[in-house]
């Protein structure tokens, strides 16, 4: 039986290195852009949903997010249960939050945003919003006067390039007025705007806890405490270890947390990614099947020949088979090399979306899925054609 | 060697039917050396297709080696073509990917041969047909002489009990023609190996032990040639 195998692999050997280098190399390229096409969006929107989680994980929620426990409104002794988690395996660090309606007037314009107090040095561990400051800086610990405004909420002195109610660019050094949910109102200074790209926090506007906790007349509570935990990805195993270890209050996921239409987007995305997975699929099926199938139908009179010489059929199928595989394995080689180029190209300078750069991402799995893909397309395009030629009556074969 | 009993092949149905051989008796003995002649359409190429196994007649009855070849499966039709049988096309037919040695053994290396035995029996069937120092070109590069001479060579590296050849000479010159006569010729004589030619060309027939004469696809005469010009 190997026999057979050795002989097929012989012909289609000496078919393929001193058969047309021109028509070899063209297959060979249109396997590869084939591929590269394959891959290529899919790593791009891998790319794009990476970077709305990251942001989301960076800019608003951490890994994971306590609330206050059922029909409740406020997490009690917010300290300890800050200490505890900090002490729980897996957590790097967490940051206890209040946040309220309020009403802030700057010049004339107003706003109602949410206001978000934090402690600052407690804050920069869980989250990046503090390297996002665009302009000036990031609130301290002992600040108490001092306001960071989200750019969206700060807005731009030509208020038309808003889409939103803004305050009309009141930029740091400012002084704006703010009115808490409790009636009390206080002058603030702009010390810093904030631009993380993320539409729901670079809406609010930020202060300490001392200062909130004073205005509010509370201590030691909070509305949500965010938590950042070692590695990213495990969040839903690490909330039942926070719920093992004693935190009664409710526990939540940033993917849980995060706004429906980030979800949303994120799975248009998906869909968008499969459609396009499958279409390029069929595209590259297609392709390769007719350009595999001619360049098969081009042999007829060849294996009609073959055949009229004594060579059974299962011998030449298997030579066009051989051939067909050989040449996709060139093509998706030179098409893993061409889209490791583009994909250098676009880490080197990547694309820019809403919130940052996008690096390709490439998934493995896509790329073997897709190897495996062509390699049953060539498979099958090896096999048909040379199977239909060598069924036909070997004298028509031959007649050509 | 061959029993041909009543062979038919008719293309076409009804009407249009056209009777490419009808009912041609044929017997040819071990070691004979037979010419095919007749007018173009006569049928010459029809009794070689189904003599070479590459078509199966309409009715009739064919033995070759004592193998009724007609019961056979079309894969046991193969294996007895490989095994059994030589073909020489009119345009040579070789592989223009494969080297003059490659095109030879590839038929033995169906059989299994060792690539060292493949080249061994290569090597000499090369010298038989006088093509030693042609080995490693690839058919572009030789003669329509050269390439014929291969692909005879292709046809006998399986010692074949019957060699067919159709129109072996028509795409050459008289001289290179006269080699491929003689040495066909001298694979009868020396080899004793049974040879079947199809040919239109008057000179042919001096090679010939004995000639068949078919006429719209019936045997018109069979026996010695005419070798006046001899
Ligand atoms: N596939 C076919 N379909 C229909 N008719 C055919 C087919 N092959 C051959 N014929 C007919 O059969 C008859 C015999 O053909 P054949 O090829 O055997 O002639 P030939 O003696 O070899 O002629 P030539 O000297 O021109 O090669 C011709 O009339 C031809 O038209
Ligand atoms: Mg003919």
């Amino acid at each position: 039986m190997l026999e057979e195998e050795q002989v097929a692999f012989f012909l289609a050997s000496r078919l393929i290195t001193r058969g047309n280098k021109g028509t070899l190399l063209l297959t060979v390229t249109i396997i590869a852009l084939v591929f590269v096409n394959l891959i290529f969006l899919p790593s791009i929107i891998a790319g794009v949903v990476i970077l709305f989680n990251q942001q989301t994980i960076d800019y608003s929620y951490g890994n994971l997010v306590i609330e206050p426990r059922e029909n409740e409104l406020i997490i009690t002794k917010a300290n300890e249960l800050q200490q505890k988690i900090n002490r729980i395996p897996g957590v790097v660090a967490s940051s206890p939050r209040y946040f309220g309606g309020s009403t802030i007037v700057y010049k004339g314009k107003s706003a109602s945003p949410l206001i978000v107090a934090i402690k600052p040095s407690d804050e920069v561990q869980v989250l990046r919003t503090h390297t996002k400051i665009e302009s000036g800086d990031f609130l301290s610990d002992a600040d108490r006067d001092q306001i960071v405004l989200g750019r969206t909420l700060a807005g731009r002195e030509d208020q038309k390039v808003d889409r939103v109610a803004s305050l009309g660019g009141a930029g740091v050094g400012k002084t704006v007025e703010v009115t808490f949910q409790n009636g009390v109102t206080r002058q603030y200074r702009v010390k810093g705007i904030l631009y993380s790209g993320t539409s729901a926090t670079d809406s609010n506007a930020f202060i300490t806890r001392k200062e909130y906790e004073d205005i509010m007349g509370t201590t030691d509570a909070a509305n949500q405490i965010l938590v950042k935990t070692r590695t990213t990805g495990d969040e839903d195993a690490m909330r039942i270890t926070l719920m093992q270890y004693g935190v009664q209050e409710q526990v939540w996921t940033w993917e849980d947390k995060s706004a429906d239409f980030l979800k949303s987007i994120v799975g248009s995305f998906d869909i968008i990614n499969f459609i396009s997975t499958i279409v390029s699929l069929i595209i590259a099926i297609v392709i390769i099947f007719i350009v595999i199938f001619i360049n098969t139908v081009y042999r007829r009179k060849q294996i009609g020949i073959l055949q009229a010489i004594g060579i059974d059929r299962s011998i030449i199928i298997k030579s066009y088979i051989f051939q067909a595989l050989f040449i996709c394995a060139c093509g998706t080689a030179a098409g893993c090399v061409l889209l490791l180029l583009v994909l250098q190209y676009l880490t080197a300078s990547p694309l820019v979306f809403p919130g940052g750069p996008v690096a390709p991402v490439l998934e493995l799995s896509l790329v073997a899925e897709a190897v495996a893909s062509l390699f049953v397309v060539s498979l099958i395009a090896g096999y048909v054609p040379s199977w239909l030629t060598t069924r036909e009556e070997i004298l028509s074969a031959i007649r050509g | 060697m061959i029993e041909g009993h009543r062979l038919s092949k008719i293309y076409g149905r009804g009407s249009v039917e056209v009777r490419a051989l009808d009912g041609a008796d044929i017997t040819i003995g071990r070691g004979e050396f037979v010419g095919i002649t007749g007018a173009s359409g006569s049928g010459k190429s029809t009794l070689l297709h189904l003599l070479g196994l590459l078509d199966r007649p309409t009715s009739g009855n064919l033995l070759i080696d004592g193998v009724d070849v007609n019961a056979l499966s079309e894969k046991e039709r193969t294996a007895f073509r490989l095994n059994r049988l030589g073909y020489v096309f009119q345009d040579y037919a070789l592989v223009p990917e494969l080297t003059a040695e490659e095109n030879i053994f590839l038929p033995s290396k169906v059989r299994g041969m060792t690539s060292k035995e493949c080249t061994r029996a290569c090597r000499d069937i090369l010298a038989l047909v006088g093509l030693k120092d042609r080995v490693a070109f690839l058919p572009g590069e030789m003669s329509g002489g050269e390439q014929q001479r291969v692909a005879i060579a292709r046809a006998l590296i399986n010692n074949p009990a019957l060699l067919l050849a159709d129109e072996p000479c028509a795409n050459l010159d008289t001289k290179n023609s006269t080699v491929i006569l003689e040495l066909l010729k001298k694979l009868n004589h020396d080899l004793n190996q049974t040879v079947v030619m199809v040919s239109h060309e008057e000179w042919h027939q001096r090679y010939f032990d004995r000639v068949v004469t078919l006429q719209d696809g019936k045997i018109l005469s069979d026996g010695r040639p005419d070798v006046e010009g001899a």
